[in-house]
């Protein structure tokens, strides 16, 4: 009884797909939410899609994007910064002054600021949310937020004035005050331990943002709606006063090809999360991309140099030369992902032109390599003393494509006689192995932050340590980055550290990784923060 | 009642080693949870950090203090904290619980009609052709993987008909197609099952009487030969239990639904061993459950099996 409708189905679907495709090879492009936009229109529920369900909402561990996504609506905070400019301009503080050495920072906040459940948001509150994020709680579990260094202690000056004293000089703390993850709670909220700020509890996270969570279904939804009273959003923005959106529906969709089936059908107007290969899918329907920076280290390959096949320098160099990230992003991605020209995107803060020192460049690599005393063997791969060059990477979840992406770069260094092993494992021994320099040489990652900190983040041994340093100089190099009070120094710092890191060809750049969203053509004015995290709060839908 | 009492402990003693034994495979795992969560270089702690928070959790503890713990909590109810949400295990798997028994549930009961279904006409049609190729359809939905069938019914009648809708659905329009994924695949071996019977009682001397008496064969069926062809399909249906919660995995995540499934797939990613134990010890309780109502209900379909029962 069901033949015939099989068959139609299947035709249906496939010339779906051939429309699609057709579709597709004429595309249009559009760049923001803002074109061809008329005034804006108040009201409406925007229904957007998340990859993945968040895990917690306590703003030092807002680094998961689908955290990140909920905080940054949710609260906000001192400073904000400008996602072109990367200026730090006021918000909930008026303005503030830095002593010479960046070691004490006074803000001048708003009088007319209250979280959701109606309490002031005052100096005291600034003071226990930092006292927090800068010192954690052990009792409570909550931990040290990465972006914050060598934090002292607090002082509240009077109701509206708040001073933050460091141990350190600490010039990144004022971008610092603009991060998601230093979004501004309740003091109550700050009470609570971190099992109270995880699934199933969003509508108990008292914040200062323009939405406040109302219903959750763990897991799978989220409701936020828009706070009447909100009416302290950055000056620099022209729209003051409450959201334009009344609610937004969050919705976990992990299929890809649910997500945007669900976008071009018309039931979701916003997605996070386009995948590479369907951005031109997208497009060809008629709906937006929007590729935001991250705007931090690139996503790129860390070379553990305290393994003994990786510790000659010659070898790092032969496999930084032999890896053509162009290849990469021209088969496997867009151009919504430019090729690394560094470490660092060259839309971070304290970027330098690196490119010279990490070109493509395979005869050089097998020079390197003879150099080194590594011989072509029988099959193709180097050998030296009756050892193989051959090396392990794991796959990395959180970069896109990354599987597509490792194994073609294996596939790069097999011409220069290198062998890569592409290993995907669970989760508890990724977590382990990726510890073990000698089990993972090579490691997957990028991280997104807009301050000249991040490359310390990164490759500190106290913080990210990527790469499972040992290189004392490297950490000093770091360490003039985070401490550094004088801007144009401290960009020469940051310059520094990524010489160093080419020197010593401890890293291979690929490109520099975006947050790809999807929109509806009647959404207006979707923006995202400095490191690509969606704000709603300038968004509005047409009639549609 | 005896026998009642045997076949409870004979369950109670299968949720306990199912228990010990999930707890000594998790324990054999590669990692923990705190070491996925905290050490990932992700949150940037420094190792004293992680210590300290590795001291909070209990982490460090000896293997027996932790299962002593954990079976006591489990004894009183307490399933503890899930690492990954923070959340109470109790608390995750209550809300997760209602969609997937709902899931499961009408499931089972489409997987049933369509079997049924398939069973009777695959009989009864008119033409030989017809008939033989109804019997080769469950062969073609037992293949059918799970995953692609509700991307397709998704793509199909969500997306192109956009007759019902995945995202902001109601509660009975999200259950439409996930029951239709889930039942396809589960409907098959149960109407294999029940068609081989019924061929099987068809072929018995009882059946060659009555047809013998005038009895038309759509009578045959109903009236003689499906009762005796149940059984084996009832076994087969406690044994598809596990395949239902296989199958509500897959479906969950496709269709982005709350579930025990969707909670699982999660929990496995992220080693979050308070869940991951919490849910096998209520898969083996429903398992052990379902076989018991099955064996409670052999007897009334077959008397001869009562005698056996008592006098065992």
């Amino acid at each position: 009884m069901s033949t015939p409708r099989i068959t139609r189905l299947a035709l249906a679907s496939t010339a779906a797909l051939a429309a699609a495709a057709l579709l597709a090879s004429c595309a249009g492009q559009a760049q923001s939410t803002d074109a061809a936009a008329g005034d804006p229109v108040e009201g409406g529920t925007l229904t957007y899609l998340e990859h993945q369900a968040y895990t917690t909402l306590y703003p030092p561990q807002a680094g998961f994007y689908p955290n990140g996504g909920l905080v940054n609506n949710l609260t906000a905070r001192l400073t904000w910064q400008d996602p072109d400019s990367l200026e730090i301009e006021p918000w909930v503080a008026t303005e503030w002054t830095v002593n010479a050495d960046a070691t004490e920072y006074t803000f001048d906040l708003r009088d007319d600021v209250t979280f959701s459940d109606g309490t002031p948001l005052d100096a005291a509150a600034v003071a226990k949310n930092f006292d927090t994020y800068g010192l954690g709680n052990t009792e409570l579990g909550l931990t040290i937020s990465e972006a914050i260094n060598n934090y002292a202690s607090s002082e509240v000056v009077d109701a509206d004035t708040v001073t933050f004293r460091f141990s350190a000089p600490a010039p990144g703390f004022l971008q610092a005050t603009s991060t998601i993850n230093s979004g501004l709670v309740s003091p109550a909220t700050l009470d609570r331990k971190l099992e109270d700020w995880g699934a199933g509890n969003a509508a108990e996270i008292v914040g200062s943002g323009a939405f406040v969570a109302t219903r959750e279904e763990i897991g799978t939804s989220l409701h936020l709606e828009a706070r009447e009273d909100y009416d302290w959003a950055p000056p620099s923005f022209e729209h003051q006063g409450r959201a334009y959106l009344d609610a937004i529906d969050v919705v976990v969709t992990p299929e890809d090809s649910v997500r945007i089936g669900s976008l071009l059908a018309g039931q979701a107007d916003v997605i996070r999360y386009v995948q590479a290969f369907d951005e031109a899918q997208v497009e060809g329907a008629g709906f937006e991309v929007i590729a935001a920076p991250t705007r931090g280290v690139n996503n790129s390959l860390g070379l553990r140099f305290t393994n003994p096949l990786l510790s000659d320098l010659r070898v790092r160099q032969a496999l930084v030369h032999g890896v053509d990230a162009q290849e990469v992003v021209d088969t496997i991605f867009t151009e919504n992902y430019p090729v690394a020209t560094s470490e660092l995107a060259a839309t971070a803060k304290g970027y330098t032109d690196e490119s010279e020192g990490l070109e493509y460049d395979p005869e050089l690599s097998a020079e390197l390599l003879d150099e080194a005393g590594w011989t072509v063997g029988a099959d193709g791969i180097r050998e030296q003393d009756g050892q193989r060059l051959s090396l392990t990477v794991y796959e990395a979840k959180p970069q896109p494509l990354s599987k597509q992406t490792l194994e073609l770069v294996a596939q790069q260094l097999k011409e220069i006689g290198v062998e890569l092993t592409v290993k995907a494992a669970d989760s508890g021994s990724y977590a382990e192995d990726i510890l073990d320099p000698l089990k993972t040489p090579l490691y997957h990652s990028m991280v997104g932050r807009a301050d000249n900190d991040v490359i310390k983040s990164q490759y500190h041994t106290k913080n990210r340590n990527t790469l499972l340093s040992d290189d004392a100089e490297l950490d000093r190099l770091l360490e003039a980055v985070a401490s550094e009070p004088d801007p144009a120094k401290r960009d020469e710092a940051s310059a520094a550290v990524q010489d160093h890191l080419t020197e010593q060809a401890y890293v291979i750049p690929l490109f520099e990784e975006p947050q790809v969203y999807g929109a509806a053509t009647y959404v207006h004015g979707f923006r995202t923060e400095s490191v690509a995290r969606p704000l709603f709060y300038d968004t509005w839908v047409d009639e549609q | 009642m005896a026998y009642l009492a045997r076949r409870t402990g004979q369950a109670l003693i299968v949720l306990a080693v199912a228990f010990t034994a999930t707890f000594v495979l998790l324990q054999a795992l590669p990692g923990d949870a705190i070491l996925i969560k905290f050490e990932s270089p992700e949150l940037g702690l420094s190792p004293d950090q992680i210590a300290d928070i590795r001291a909070a959790y209990g982490a460090d503890n000896s293997v027996i203090e932790q299962f002593l713990h954990t079976l006591t909590g489990f004894v009183v109810g307490d399933f503890g904290y899930s690492v990954q949400y923070g959340t109470a295990v109790h608390e995750l798997i209550g809300a997760a619980l209602p969609g997937t028994l709902a899931l499961a549930g009408f499931g089972f009961l489409v997987a049933v009609v369509i079997a049924v279904g398939l069973a009777v006409l695959s009989t009864l049609a008119p033409f030989a052709w017809l008939r033989s190729f109804l019997r080769s359809l469950p062969g073609l939905f037992v293949s059918v993987p799970v995953f692609w069938l509700g991307i397709v019914l998704i793509q199909v009648f969500s997306f192109q008909l956009r007759l019902v809708p995945v995202i902001g659905a109601d509660p009975v329009q999200g259950l439409i197609l996930p029951v239709l994924t889930l039942a396809i695949p589960i409907s098959a071996p149960l109407a294999q099952v029940l068609v081989r019977s019924i061929d099987e009682v068809q072929l018995s001397p009882f059946v060659a009487v009555v047809r013998a008496k005038g009895a038309s064969p759509a009578r045959v069926l109903w009236r003689d030969v499906a009762r005796n062809a149940v059984l084996p399909t009832i076994t087969i249906a406690g044994v598809l239990i596990g395949e239902l919660i296989g199958g509500a995995v897959v479906t969950e995540t496709v269709f982005g639904r709350a579930g025990i499934g969707r909670l699982t797939e999660e929990a496995v990613r992220n080693q979050d061993v308070a869940v991951l134990q919490a849910v096998v010890v209520l898969a083996a309780l429903v398992f052990v459950a379902v076989n018991l109502v099955v064996d409670l209900v052999y007897p009334v379909l077959d008397p001869r099996l009562k005698r056996k029962a008592v006098a065992a």
